[in-house]
């Protein structure tokens, strides 16, 4: 590899040397050619930046395109001597390093042409090239302008005019094409994300800049004075700027990668993980980085909150990169593609930040599996109120219908009994009565399990009638919405909250009065009973009240409970309620 | 006296009709929800509509909505509600719009075929009729101190609860074996402890009675 660069740079600067030289010694009435300085710099620019981009990155096609740009444009001069057949031979070649400059224009940075877009203007570029061939085939002197120069020894017949046509011709298709070819580019700066632009910015600016400057050449020799050298010369400065545009490019890379480094030591402090995000979306250039961290036992990615994270495809616009460590996978980035082209660098971060990416792993893991937690518990209250309201309803629809129905028999047998009956009369009425105990019961039973009020009416109804039905004097203050309804399991958590403080108040403070309040104030609704009994509940009303805040907890809530010995208890719930 | 009849349990639907008919009322249709009743009672016009509050499709209080129509489409007909919990907000929500033949009973009250014909016959003549356990809870609830119905005498509670079942002066007489006119001085003694205006009339009475204590 080596060797073969070392080659390629020895032909580049004696064909360097051979281009400078007639440079030198051109006539003097081609104000338009550049003279020695110029083709040294622009040579140069090509053949340094070509080989040094080739060895850096030899997957790269534009190191090479690079340098055989730079040969096409030392041949170019060619086209300078005073000897025919070299004159000819350099007039063919003349503007094939301009092939060269707009493939690495169009290409930069993958080194392969995007899209097909592309490849036509490519194409059309190339056709150029034949028109020229064929005013030369039609024209003793293509540069019908360059009095001075030697025939051209391609010509077959000699009708200037028709060669004049052609070579009109091709500046107009050139101009339009070259114009075509800076909207393309500007378009391509236009859609690129911050991180795509970070990386072409120089090379699109000197590329532009390029390209302008020969649509007015092309413009000037169409219309105006064909002899003016200032186009031409801005033109070939700004050529020389192209490669180098390229090269600062890759070195900024290289720079790049000398970050990493730096993002080693400032991962050697402890920081929550938008820190490591941001840290690594800096080093990377990349603003847009996201990271998605290995959760085993889904077999899923999730992010720093535990949520599942799915994968950019093909058309997504994003790119992945995986990390793992000793085999196993930690984490994912996900960036922007144009990284891709960057590949190592990104190797070099993510290596870097593997202990690091493997920390966050292990708490976004933590976090998933408590949010797992959480949502199996609301799922677990939302089965048991789910199976409560079965559970009324069946026995409402159940029992309750065949207790009534039997009373109801009962009824007709009492009525069909003949007046003076003494004997059966008695006994009927006694099991009529004990049934509507046992219907009592059951009412009393089904009410406790799901207040049909709540279901039917909802909370601040139920509450209002907890409160009336309460064993001590209750007072009630809400500042709920009346026509809002809440969620069952939040409605019927607060609604157990307060039934059991209730309960609890009536049996243990020897309190003569509870306040009950209820308030919905944002996205959180507050229950909370206060008695002034004794205090000094100490484990504040035993497992019914552990079963309350285990439903409450559930629900992403809080329930607290203060008992101070003499000043009453006070019980509080805070739910939050989208 | 004519009947239509809603409840969406087929057995106790003909287990009340029966019984509605052994008592002496003519059964004019049966309904299983709400849409049914409502196109029953436009077709045969009771005296009076029994509707069951739970009913298909949601299973809350269909019946109770039924009911507020018939009143107000057709405010002679009576309407006893009945219902299988003990349920003061909904019997007052009935009520509240009037007392004139409307009544709320617990389901299992139909197996004594004395009160039920008394009850149905009470709604149909425009009287109200309210379940003895909604009423024990109205009067029942503790309350905050110095409530004027502490001070009521424990015969006195008894004469109101009565009063609020919907009863005449000479049904409480007979229910508590004394004379018509001790039961009128009950009456009066109540109402100056309440405050509330006297009133002759049962059904202004009830109304009366009823918002009093669900006021406090």
């Amino acid at each position: 590899m080596r060797r073969k660069l070392v080659t390629v740079a020895g032909l580049g600067i004696l064909a360097g040397a051979g281009a400078v030289w007639l440079a030198a010694h051109q006539p003097p009435d081609r104000p338009t050619e550049p003279g020695p300085v110029l083709t040294l710099l622009v040579g140069a620019s090509l053949l340094g930046c070509g080989l040094a981009s080739w060895r850096a990155r030899p997957e790269n096609r534009l190191g090479p395109v690079m340098v055989l740009t730079a040969f096409a444009w030392f041949a170019s001069q060619l086209s300078e001597t005073p000897e025919a057949w070299v004159y000819t031979l350099g007039s063919v070649v003349q503007y094939v390093w301009v092939i060269g400059l707009i493939y690495l224009l169009l290409s930069f940075p993958s080194g392969r042409l995007p899209g097909r877009l592309d490849r036509w203007l490519l194409g059309g570029v190339c056709s150029l090239f034949v028109i020229q061939l064929l005013a030369m085939l039609e024209g003793n002197k293509a540069g019908v302008r360059c009095p001075t120069c030697p025939s051209n020894l391609l010509h077959v017949i000699t009708d200037n005019r028709e060669a004049e046509n052609l070579l009109l011709l091709e500046r107009l298709l050139g101009s339009v094409l070259v114009a075509t070819i800076i909207v393309v580019l500007a378009r391509r700066w236009w859609r690129a994300s911050p991180a795509q632009r970070r990386a072409v910015a120089p090379v699109i600016v000197a590329g532009c800049a390029t390209l302008a400057a020969l649509v007015w050449t092309q413009v000037l020799d169409l219309f105006g004075d064909p002899l003016s050298a200032l186009p031409a010369t801005v033109w070939f400065y700004t050529t020389a700027a192209v490669p180098i545009a390229v090269v600062f490019v890759f070195v900024q890379r290289r720079l790049a990668r000398g970050m990493v480094a730096g993002l080693v030591v400032e991962l050697g402090q402890p920081r929550p993980s938008a820190d490591l995000r941001e840290a690594l979306a800096r080093t990377l250039g990349d603003p847009s980085l996201e990271l998605a961290y290995w959760f085993p036992a889904e077999r899923c990615y999730v992010d720093g909150e535990g949520r599942m994270v799915k994968l950019p495809n093909i058309q997504s616009g994003r790119s992945s990169t995986f990390v793992e460590r000793d085999g196993q996978p930690i984490a994912v980035l996900l960036h922007d593609p144009v990284l891709e082209h960057n590949a190592e660098l990104v190797r070099s971060v993510c290596a870097a930040a593997s202990l690091a990416l493997e920390n966050e792993r292990l708490q976004a893991e933590l976090r998933a599996r408590l949010s797992e937690l959480q949502a199996s518990r609301a799922r677990l209250v939302e089965a048991t109120d789910a199976e409560r309201r079965r559970i009324e309803r069946d026995l409402h629809d159940g029992t309750q219908q065949r207790l009534v129905s039997i009373a109801m028999s009962l009824g007709l047998l009492e009525s069909k009994l003949p007046d003076q009956e003494a004997v059966t009369r008695p006994l009927v009425r006694e099991a009529r009565e004990a049934l509507a105990v046992a219907l009592e019961e059951l009412r009393e039973l089904t009410h406790g399990i799901n207040p049909p009020l709540l279901t039917e009416r909802g909370l601040a109804a139920a509450l209002d009638e907890l409160c009336r039905r309460a064993a001590l004097p209750a007072r009630l203050n809400m500042n709920l919405h009346a026509d809002r309804r809440l969620s069952d399991q939040v409605e019927s958590a607060a609604y157990f909250v307060a039934s059991e403080a209730l309960t609890n108040a009536a049996k243990h403070s020897h309190g003569s009065e509870v306040r009950v309040s209820a308030s919905h104030e944002g996205e959180m609704l507050t229950v909370e009973v206060v008695d002034d009994g004794i205090g000094g509940a100490a484990d504040a009303g035993g497992s019914g009240l552990r079963g309350l805040a285990d439903r409450v907890e559930a629900l992403g809530g809080r329930l607290t409970v203060s008992s101070p010995p003499g000043r009453g208890t006070s019980l509080r719930a805070e739910i939050p309620c989208a | 006296m004519r009947v239509a009849l809603a409840d969406d349990a087929v057995l106790l639907r003909e287990g009340l009709a029966r019984l509605l008919g052994e008592a002496g009322f003519e059964v004019v249709g049966l309904a299983g929800d709400a849409d049914d009743l409502l196109a029953l009672v436009e077709r045969t016009r009771p005296d009076v509509a029994i509707v069951d509050i739970r009913m298909p499709p949601t299973h809350t209080d269909e019946g109770l909505r039924a009911a507020k129509v018939i009143r107000e489409r057709w405010p002679a007909i009576g309407i006893l509600v009945l219902s299988q919990h003990v349920n003061a907000r909904y019997a007052l929500e009935l009520l509240g719009s009037g007392t004139d033949g409307v009544g709320y009973l617990l389901k299992e009250r139909v197996s004594d075929l004395d009160e039920l014909s008394s009850s149905v016959n009470r709604v149909g003549e425009g009287g109200s009729v309210l379940d003895p356990a909604v009423v024990e809870e109205l009067v029942g609830r503790r309350r905050q101190a110095d409530n004027p119905l502490e001070h009521l005498t424990e015969r006195e509670r008894e004469v109101l609860a009565l009063m609020a079942e919907g009863r005449s002066n000479r049904a409480i007489a007979e229910r508590l074996f004394v004379t018509e006119h001790t039961v009128e001085k009950h009456v009066k003694s109540i109402f100056g402890s309440l405050r509330l205006p006297p009133s002759a009339d049962d059904h202004r009475r009830v109304l009366a009675v009823i918002a009093y204590l669900n006021s406090q």
